[in-house]
């Protein structure tokens, strides 16, 4: 055969097309993959939390002097939420009791118990159009694909897929809307729940902006505004910070408008996460 | 060439891709500067070993790093290292290059590389990036990051991959 190596060019690229088509989609990994996943995991996780604490440490030293002004500035905060604990403690049971009174069942009293549940970062991909983030929880510690996952800051992303050791992460940076990646978020603005809504549809590498469309005209939204998910859609649990809106202006096609929101959570040099599970309300 | 030091070099490269790199790159850069330095190994590997070896170990540290960086699927990467192994065996095994070939080699490989998994994930309409945007904020300053490596990694590469060649004895003089 004369064309050999062109044959087997043909040969390959068919065989690579037809897997990458068919691990486009899917969620659930073959045990190779989870078997590859927590070995280089776990090795990672060795190398990256030490070179994470000398980073820190390195950090710290060239801003020794902001580091003693925001100390001051956290002491203040910290008395002042002692004191505000009281009053939300005395409006807690207050809610309770008429709650009791209203007759609400058990299975609305659980809808919003969330279990917060902390993961250390043990690696990032290197691959641009596939930005994940590894953590190290599983399976095996409860950890479900479309969890929510955020930091102290805000909203990071959603578990994309668990072996038994770790788990990776897609964050909300991948969001587009030509393409089909990520999940759309329902969004609202804290405080202003009732009135405000949209979509947070696309995210732009360039401005590190993302996209909230589809709001009302009347809408009360003003820059300056956190916002938050607003938990319809059954994505995202609601309450989570988003962001902050940054400007608003004309939708592209005249009929709503949108907003650049300027992410609160970083995504590159994480440490610690948090997953938010979910209570199952309709188990028994 | 001893292809077992060069396997061991190269999942050692991999747990430092994922687990140290992430650290040293600052963080306004840290979408945009992605060097693979498993991909650095493997055009050394091409080099010295000829196109045969550089094709198998191409597949499967792609393989190993689509496994690592699965978002959405599995196979650019194995595709990608697999075609820049083999295409960099049949351009460099004759004469294994210097320094300022290999650096140009890498750089060539590099581009070749970016540009396939920049064009497989606009095939399966995976990313809106546009080309030129692409190109300067992800493609061209990781071709040059991936120069700088492969320069770093010269003489250590050649000492720990090559067997050391005994020097011929001298001549007496006549």
């Amino acid at each position: 055969m004369r064309n050999k190596r062109l044959f087997i060019l043909m040969i390959g690229l068919i065989v690579f097309i037809a897997v990458m088509g068919f691990t486009l989609g899917r969620t659930r990994l073959t045990w190779p993959e989870k078997f590859l996943s927590d070995t280089f995991g776990t090795l990672q996780g060795i190398l990256y939390r030490p070179a994470s604490a000398v980073s820190d440490f390195i950090g710290d030293l060239s801003r020794l002097s902001a580091i003693q002004k925001e100390n001051e500035l956290l002491r203040q905060t910290v008395a002042q939420y002692a004191r505000e604990q009281v009053r939300y403690n005395l409006i807690e049971a207050e809610n309770e009791r008429l709650k009791k009174e209203l007759g609400f069942k058990e299975r609305q009293e659980r809808l919003y118990k969330y279990r917060y549940l902390i993961a250390q970062v043990v690696g990032r991909s290197s691959n641009p159009f596939d930005p994940t983030i590894r953590i190290n929880l599983g399976a095996r510690d409860g950890i479900k694909p479309q969890m929510a996952v955020t930091t102290s800051d805000g909203l990071v992303g959603l578990v994309s897929q668990v072996s038994e050791f770790t788990s990776t992460v897609e964050p909300i940076t991948v969001l587009s809307a030509t393409t089909g990646q990520g999940v759309q978020i329902a969004a609202t603005i804290l405080g202003k729940e009732k009135d405000s809504f949209g979509i947070i549809e696309s995210y732009d590498p360039e401005t590190g902006m993302l996209q909230l469309t589809k709001i009302d005209e009347n809408d009360p939204m003003a820059p300056g505004d956190t916002v938050i998910t607003s938990g319809l859609g059954n994505v995202y649990p609601r309450g989570i910070i988003i962001g902050t809106v940054v400007d608003r202006q004309v939708g592209d096609f005249g009929l709503t408008e949108k907003a650049n929101v300027l992410p609160a959570a970083r995504f590159d040099q994480l440490q610690e996460v948090f997953v938010i599970v979910v209570p199952d309300v309709d188990a028994p | 060439m001893r292809m077992n030091r060069a396997v061991l070099g190269g999942i050692l490269l991999i747990i430092l891709e994922y687990g140290l790199v992430p650290w040293l790159i600052p963080p306004a850069w840290s979408g945009r500067l992605m060097p693979h330095l498993a991909f650095v190994l493997m055009i050394y590997v091409a080099a010295f070993g000829g196109r045969h070896s550089g094709f198998f170990y191409g597949i499967g540290f792609g393989l190993i790093m689509d496994v690592l960086n699965y978002g959405s699927m599995i196979g650019p990467y194995a595709f990608g290292m697999g075609l820049a192994g083999y295409l960099g065996g049949l351009a460099l095994e004759r004469r294994p290059p210097a320094l300022a070939g290999m650096m140009l080699a890498t750089a060539v490989s590099s581009l070749g590389l970016s540009h396939m998994i920049y064009l497989i994930y606009r095939l399966f309409s995976l990313t809106s990036w546009s080309y030129a945007f692409a190109f300067y904020w992800n493609i061209l300053p990781t071709m040059l990051l991936e120069t700088l490596i492969a320069l770093a990694f010269y003489i250590p590469v050649r000492r720990f991959l090559l067997k050391s060649v005994p020097s011929p004895p001298e001549e007496p003089a006549s």
